[in-house]
């Protein structure tokens, strides 16, 4: 078997927009690896949430969204670059597969990915919780007030999901043919809503996982930006 | 004021190749491009040869390349002093900005038609809501911008059967009393794989329909239900689900 059965065409081009996209999860995986801050003072880092072992399947969750599909397709593969015919990086001597390529079939099985991160949320409202009582006194603080936003904007991503917008009415042609039909209209339609916000939810909850990271490297390091907002004794 | 006003001038039964043309028409405040199209055809050249019908964004006729982007003329106004008009590129060429849209008509055909399943006491009762979500793609003129746009319609040689029939399959599809499933006929025989969710073609259609989102997307996840999903395929067996 051919090299080019397998992979993508685009994958073989010279593509220096794909391959230092490679290059920068490289390099920031051995970031995480090499420079582990797992926690400070009660704060989880959202990478190791619950262990840094599930970053490659969350990475596939991402990775086959139908958000970041339009962004690598038009950005990195320039399957177009742009919707105007012209200028247009594409052409029709470069080949294209779309997601027929053994290897870009695992895009079908998004869905599962879907299942893995659902698993790995209530983790992180976990971590919320450590961070806000692990003196044993309620602490809201900076770092907390960070994570939160971050627990709801991945959940509004992971929630907002193509995949779950079929599993929750998207598969369903009849609403009134079975039980609870205004339940599953009104879910469907919720979800609907959200769904519409997907690609924001996908972008947001990236930048705020980061965001948290590099607050709680910061903290490692001494870099005093946390302060306390209120605390209550339970 | 004048506007200059570049439009592709091809005869395949004369020119070897074609050309872009520059003419001046006289600018009117509100003017369309189909406006200034038809005063070039009216009294600058009449052997420029355009298709339109009904000048208000609803026969899908007047489908053209303004400025490389696939939009109606008839819909879009002249907004500065110089505009370029050319033919779909996405369908061989008949002359100037006519092109060959037959080929649409067949693949069409190839859509296995509404086929209802027993009817509730001889009335079909259908809940509003299910009829609205196949009713926005009843909403289509056929103008044939989003197969013009989509990459794949344009540039590669694939058996994609283009946005403008996934969104035909998913409004019957999605049809309360309709008893097939077309999404697995979709991904194996016309080619939905070979979308890549580029959404060109949702960004371009004159009527608003969200055809990557709520059709070809859709459409995908269903495919996905049948051929990648064991669990809800025996789920949907053992309900008696198409």
């Amino acid at each position: 078997m051919n090299l080019e059965d397998i992979l993508p065409k685009e994958f073989l081009e010279p593509n220096i927009r794909l391959y230092s996209f490679i290059l920068l999860i490289v390099i920031g995986l051995a970031a995480l690896i090499a420079f582990p801050v797992k926690e400070y003072a009660g704060y989880i880092d959202p990478f190791y949430s619950p262990t840094l072992l599930i970053i490659p399947i969350i990475g596939l969750f991402r990775l086959t969204c139908y958000a970041f599909r339009k962004d690598y397709n038009r950005h990195l593969f320039k399957h177009p670059l742009q919707c105007p015919a012209l200028p247009s990086a594409d052409s029709s001597a470069r080949a294209y597969t779309g997601e027929t390529s053994l290897f870009m079939k695992i895009e079908n099985y998004h869905r599962y990915f879907m299942y893995v991160a659902l698993a790995v949320l209530p983790f992180f409202y976990y971590d919320l919780f450590v961070s806000l009582t692990y003196s044993g006194i309620f602490v809201l603080r900076l770092g907390s007030i960070l994570m939160g936003l971050d627990v709801v904007l991945l959940t509004l991503y992971v929630f907002s999901c193509h995949s779950i917008r079929n599993l929750v009415g998207g598969r369903n042609d009849c609403y009134g043919c079975g039980l609870s039909a205004k339940m599953r209209k009104d879910v469907y339609k919720s979800q609907s809503f959200l769904n519409k916000h997907h690609r924001t939810f996908a972008w947001l909850s990236l930048l705020s996982i980061i965001a948290v990271d590099l607050f709680i490297r910061a903290l490692t390091a001494g870099i005093g930006i946390d302060f306390v907002i209120m605390h209550v004794v339970l | 004021m004048n506007v200059c006003i570049k439009i592709f001038r091809h005869d395949p039964a004369s020119d070897e190749q074609g050309r872009f043309v520059e003419y001046d028409v006289p600018f009117e405040e509100g003017m369309s491009v189909l406006d200034a199209v038809n005063y070039v055809s009216n009294y600058i050249d009449t052997s420029l040869s355009v298709r339109w019908n009904c000048k208000a964004a609803r026969c899908g006729s007047c489908a053209a390349e303004i400025d490389n982007i696939p939009k109606l003329m008839c819909k879009t106004k002249i907004t500065s002093d110089s505009v370029t008009v050319g033919p779909m590129r996405a369908f061989p060429l008949v002359k100037d900005l006519v092109t060959d849209i037959t080929s649409n008509y067949d693949k069409l055909r190839s859509i296995k038609p509404f086929t209802p399943g027993k009817a509730q006491s001889g009335v079909w009762r259908m809940n509003e809501d299910d009829v609205v979500r196949s009713q926005e793609f009843r909403k289509c003129i056929e103008c044939y911008l989003c197969m013009d746009v989509c990459h794949v319609m344009r540039l590669h040689n694939t058996n994609y059967v283009g946005p403008r029939h996934v969104i035909k399959a998913a409004s019957i599809d999605m049809h309360p009393l309709d008893s097939l499933d077309r999404s697995v006929e979709l991904k194996e025989k016309h080619g939905l794989g070979y979308c890549n969710v580029t959404k060109c073609c949702q960004d371009v259609c004159p009527e608003k329909i969200q055809i990557t989102d709520n059709a070809i997307i859709p459409e995908k996840e269903r495919a996905a239900d049948a051929i990648y999903d064991p669990i809800i395929r025996l789920i949907r067996k053992i309900r008696g689900v198409k």
